[in-house]
């Protein structure tokens, strides 16, 4: 087990430098991207179609963001086994660490981009609350909820390639679903309930209560969203022990 | 083999690959079918059989890779066996120190084990200062000296090689060659992979033939690779191109030795 964690954080530092050495600008490009790719969003939903009030910007940055940490996370870890390939037929190593270590070199990069848009909502004026000490639990949830999706995906992708194109649609689906561009609490109220069950719609509103609205997110929401991540995680482990022996065939 | 402690048992093992054969159809290929036979504590054990036979197969059941899907392996006491892969997960942005490190921990060491083995792994390398240069910046033989001396380090209970002698320039492979001949003088257990029979009979001491995924003969070394060769010699005779597979062969000799 210590031995499988000294691997992780090795592989988490190993994958990050290589990737800040394969390009001139290295790790600047982890501010680079995420940046460029909230300027597309931002000047078609805030220039283009003038949506949303003078808060508009944060609200949709936010939204981005978390959104951002969730996306790459998954699409890159659901197919962990199979990029690893070569490593799993020739040594043995538990299967779950795979995906592991991708939400981590995903999370590594998230926290820096969000460091980056604490600084943008200091700069522009909005005030610190107390409330954005709930940022730590909320990251904890989100952390929680990602771990358990891209396990569960991993485990499966390996015996059902096609699942791999049924995520990745249907996360394209719930980019809209989510409420990165809109304010969930706008929609009408028979349409909010099936909207709050998404637990991405929850996350982002709680975001944006903490840091723009100096409120505390809604604990029995997100207690609910920690649970179910916890049953995918039990789940997933579960189906990696049972064919630990068996991927290397497959992949 | 008296006196020899029992360390691990392939009993009736058969192992299969799915294969896509059309639309949601698949069907069962079978790498092994019957194989069994026993490994002995610090013995070098070879395995022969022609390409394709699941010569590797066997190797990855014995390392804990792949669980068989017929019969079983018995394992008597608890083995860290590792294949000695000569380039597992190399990431060649990474320098030749990162890499070893990352292959030492993936061949199950903590990071401080690694860590206090680097001097050694760097020095039987050969790589001098250039294990501090990013490893795509290294040539064939460059990487496989790498490779080698973070599997030879390692250290594991069982040391599993897959056809690999023939790496590295002709110092190296004779340096790699020696290393072996020690390990397996020494009271290691070694499992050797080759349808070379020249290395099969300077390193082993036991042998298994594996023919169609069926232990074909076990037993000591001269005995099984004389039964082979019959059997191959019969195989060639009655092929009319028989010049163009003796050639093959020594082909194969050359850059294996």
């Amino acid at each position: 087990m210590r031995a499988n964690l000294d691997l992780i954080w090795y592989k988490v530092y190993a994958e990050l430098s290589a990737e800040a050495a394969r390009t001139f600008l290295g790790i600047l490009w982890w501010l680079i991207e995420p940046v460029l790719y909230m300027s597309v969003f931002y000047l078609i939903f805030g220039v283009l179609f003038q949506r949303g009030g003078e808060d508009f910007v944060y609200f949709l940055l936010i939204g981005l963001v978390v959104w951002k940490w969730f996306d790459s996370a998954i699409r890159s870890g659901m197919v962990s086994l199979q990029t690893n390939a070569a490593v799993i037929q020739q040594v043995y190593q538990p299967k779950y660490i795979f995906p592991v270590i991708v939400v981590l070199i995903n999370t590594a990069k998230f926290l820096l981009v969000l460091l980056l848009l604490l600084l943008f909502l200091l700069i522009s004026g909005k005030p610190v609350s107390i409330t954005w000490l709930a940022l730590l639990p909320l990251i904890g949830v989100q952390f929680v909820l990602i771990v358990g999706i891209t396990s569960v995906c991993a485990t499966v992708i390996p015996f059902v390639p096609d699942l791999k194109l049924v995520v990745d649609n249907g996360l394209t689906m719930l980019f809209f679903l989510s409420g990165v561009f809109f304010d969930i609490s706008a929609v009408p109220e028979h349409f909010q309930v099936w909207l709050r069950l998404n637990p991405m719609a929850v996350l982002i509103d709680s975001y944006r209560s903490v840091l723009l609205l100096g409120q505390m997110p809604d604990w029995g929401h997100l207690f609910w969203v920690l649970l179910c991540s916890c049953v995918l995680m039990v789940a997933a482990v579960r189906v990696f022990n049972r064919n630990d022996r068996i991927y290397p065939k497959l992949v | 083999m008296e006196g020899k402690k029992l360390i691990l048992s392939l009993k009736n093992t058969g192992l299969f690959y799915k294969r896509k054969t059309g639309l949601l159809r698949h069907d069962k290929f079978w790498a092994l079918r019957d194989v069994s036979f026993d490994l002995f504590h610090g013995e070098t054990l070879g395995i022969i059989g022609k390409n394709g036979v699941g010569k590797s197969t066997v190797l990855r059941l014995i390392a804990g890779i792949m669980a068989p899907d017929l019969g079983e392996v018995i394992r008597h006491e608890p083995l860290r066996a590792s294949l000695l892969a000569l380039q597992v997960g190399v990431i060649p942005h990474l320098t030749g120190r990162q890499n070893a490190i990352l292959g030492g921990l993936l061949l199950g060491l903590r990071r401080s084990e690694v860590e206090a083995l680097l001097p050694q792994i760097i020095e039987f390398s050969e790589l001098g200062d250039f294990v501090d240069q990013p490893v795509r910046s290294y040539s064939m033989g460059m990487k496989a000296r790498l490779g080698f001396s973070v599997a030879l380090y390692a250290d594991p209970d069982i040391l599993l090689v897959d056809e690999v002698l023939g790496v590295g320039d002709a110092d190296f492979r004779e340096k790699s060659a020696n290393a072996l001949r020690e390990i397996s003088r020494s009271n290691k257990t070694v499992v050797i992979v080759s349808h070379n029979n020249g290395v099969i009979r300077n390193l082993c001491d036991r042998v298994v033939w594996i023919e169609n995924g069926h232990t074909q003969g076990a037993g000591p070394t001269d005995a099984v690779l004389e039964q082979y060769q019959q059997a191959h010699t019969t195989a060639v005779t009655s092929d009319s191109q028989a010049p163009g597979k003796a050639a093959l062969v020594a082909g194969d000799m050359q850059s294996q030795a």
